[in-house]
């Protein structure tokens, strides 16, 4: 059997790391919102109501990516695992779980407008702005972002892996280098009023697109990075 | 049992060897594998094989292919015979020498000897 | 056909910031045969196991595994197992997955075996790897590195934690297996007299340079340890090389390389000397030591003057 496939059985062993947790956080999101939505009607609340709650799941994919990284990489050298191998497993068993969940999103969205947002009136998957889309741009955007957010915690990992705390230190200074940069850039230019105008123009099908190329960029960084990081 | 004065394959050889003589090992018997020795003795099997091998080159022990190690006819008279030539180097030259030193003639030697192996 | 060579390193050298890990160390590992890999502390054991295994890199030097080198090579990698002596195992993994894991990867995994050995040591599979003594937790390498049958095995200090009972159950397992699957197994130790006599050849590094390179057999009975009156040691000894000097007033006490013959040592015995055996212990010490303890007795010999 190929040595891939292999390491996605590894990382699969514990079958709730992968598979199990991402489910009940989002079953038991899922569960608190309808209760909450219930008390709302209950109490006599109209109108339109939303729940970020189905994002719940893709921030523990931030954690999940470091996980697999800093836990399972060094136990994958003993497995003698070339890293390439290893990276390619990992990385290939996470897209096949965020595209199955990013499907059950979509699906989940449909059943949510057929209900008429289970009997509620409300938007747990079919968020307007992205329900609005056709069928592929809503599963490739929630893919996107489970990608993005498990890719970020296997980079930052990968790189404390490689280069250890001062590698760590690097990477977060430059990152907010980065960030206290653009928000100076827009304040000093006085431009906030423009950005914010700017980010409602946003279509998820746009945030599919960049966020895509920035994943696609963490992955072959995370991938160089890895090639020679030691256990 | 095992020491560290000389190479392990030698001691090993010495044990087969005092094994035949004292008759604990039958001419035409059997002998453990080399694999049975190294797992007895917690040694290295190669250095077992090594040591089983001279007694083999020796003509002591001979093999059976497939079946495995055997005492050769003769063996327990040949080592014997090679040993009571050792003795005199080993034992009687440097009693004598010691026994010469203190004043101790033969004869007086050769009573004590007596009363030594009568007690 | 000639056989190829199990592991071969060619100037290897590896720095960790300012400390040299590895220093020009060229070896060649025969395949099928038990080597010591045998030092202190901190001599280079490790680095050198991790870059023979892909889990490290040199700075400097090649290292071949038959004939390949293994960094990032699955192939050659499949073929070698090397547990760590602080090896890190997924955090939820229980003792039970982490062989399930290795038995997907090594081809020769012989699950009944590890079932034996898992009895033998009584490690809890069920229980979290987290949660385990440093005896059972070395006891999962064993095991892993045992079953996995790998044509070459290292063991990293791989009694670290055991009790004496089980450290035997290791060494008469390795031994027994040992002559029923030969295989390249290099054992990392710093107690060398444990393991002495299941070596077949021995490498010495200290300070990150091999110092012993050499059949076990052939080290053994190459040193020996004079003790009596100084004057006449001294005269007995000669100009053979000094290993270890010891002194109690009159008395001393030296360690030589040297083979005896059967003359040499009637001749101490009528000079009033005991002669005694070297460990391989004490030959390694020794020779690891031999610059600097030198150079410390002479130091105490000048005090005392």
């Amino acid at each position: 059997m190929n040595r891939v496939i292999k390491v996605a059985r590894m990382q699969l062993i514990n079958k709730g790391t992968f598979i199990g947790i991402p489910l009940i956080i989002l079953g038991a999101s899922f569960l608190f919102t309808m209760a909450i939505w219930w008390l709302v009607r209950r109490n006599g609340g109209d109108g339109a109501m939303y729940s970020g709650g189905a994002q719940a799941p893709m921030w523990y994919f931030l954690a999940l990516g470091i996980q697999s990284l800093t836990l399972t990489f060094p136990f994958s050298m003993a497995m003698s695992i070339s890293r390439r191998t290893f990276y390619l497993g990992t990385v290939a068993l996470f897209s096949v779980c965020a595209l199955a969940l990013s499907v059950f999103y979509y699906l989940m969205g449909l059943l949510e407008v057929a209900t008429d947002g289970w009997g509620m009136g409300g938007q747990f998957f079919a968020l307007q702005w992205i329900a609005d889309n056709n069928w592929l741009v809503q599963i490739l955007f929630y893919f996107v972002l489970m990608v993005l957010l498990f890719m970020i915690g296997f980079l930052a990992a990968t790189i404390y892996m490689r280069w250890r705390t001062t590698g760590m230190v690097a990477f977060f200074i430059c990152l907010g280098v980065l960030v206290l940069g653009i928000i100076a850039l827009i304040t000093l230019t006085n431009s906030w009023g423009e950005f914010w105008s700017w980010a409602l123009t946003w279509t998820a099908a746009g945030v599919t697109l960049w966020g895509g190329i920035v994943a696609l960029l963490m992955a072959g960084g995370s991938y160089l990075t890895l090639r020679k990081a030691t256990a | 049992m095992i020491d560290d004065s000389k190479p392990i394959f030698m001691q090993i050889a010495e044990l087969i060897e005092n094994d035949i003589i004292s008759g604990v090992l039958a001419e035409e018997a059997q002998v453990p594998s080399t694999n049975e020795f190294a797992a007895f003795y917690r040694i290295n099997p190669a250095t077992a094989a090594k040591g089983i091998n001279r007694l083999v080159e020796d003509g002591l022990l001979y093999k059976k292919r497939g079946i495995g190690m055997f005492v050769t006819e003769g063996a327990p008279q040949r080592l014997r015979a090679q040993r009571r030539e050792k003795f005199q180097q080993q034992f009687i030259a440097p009693l004598t020498a010691e026994a010469s030193k203190l004043g101790i003639g033969v004869d007086e030697l050769v009573a004590m000897i007596k009363t030594g192996s009568e007690s | 056909m000639p056989r190829t060579t199990a592991i071969a390193t060619r100037e290897l050298s590896k720095t960790y910031k300012d400390v040299k890990a590895l220093d020009n160390v060229t070896l060649d590992l025969e395949p099928d045969r038990i080597y010591g890999l045998l030092g202190r502390n901190g001599a280079g054991k490790t680095t050198l196991m991790s870059i023979l295994t892909g889990q490290n890199y040199a700075d400097h030097g090649t290292a071949e595994i038959f004939g390949h080198a293994p960094f990032e090579h699955d192939p050659t990698l499949s073929r070698i197992c090397f547990i760590r002596e602080s090896q890190k195992y997924p955090d939820d993994f229980k003792v039970h997955q982490a062989f399930e894991s290795a038995a997907l990867f090594f081809e020769n995994w012989d699950e009944d075996l590890a079932q034996e050995l898992v009895e033998a040591f009584a490690l809890p599979i069920n229980r979290r790897i987290k949660k385990l003594s440093r005896g059972q937790l070395s006891a999962v390498g064993v095991i892993i590195g045992m079953a996995s049958r790998a044509d070459i095995t290292f063991f990293d200090e791989p009694y670290l934690g055991l009790d004496a009972v089980a450290r035997q159950i290791f060494y008469d397992r390795l031994v027994e297996d040992f002559a029923e699957y030969p295989r390249t197994i290099v054992l990392s130790s710093h107690l060398i007299d444990e393991v002495a006599n299941l070596l077949e050849h021995v490498i010495v590094i200290d300070k990150g340079q091999i110092v012993i390179d050499s059949d076990a057999e052939e080290l053994r009975g190459t040193a020996v340890t004079v003790t009596g009156d100084a004057a006449k040691v001294q005269e007995f000894i000669g100009a053979a090389q000094v290993l270890h000097r010891d002194a109690l007033g009159a008395l001393a006490s030296v360690t030589i390389k040297a083979k005896l013959d059967a003359d040499q040592r009637e001749q101490a015995k009528l000079m009033g000397l005991d002669l005694s055996p070297v460990s391989l212990q004490q030959l390694v010490v020794r020779s690891a030591l031999s610059g600097t303890t030198a150079q410390r007795t002479e130091e105490r010999t000048e005090a005392r003057k």
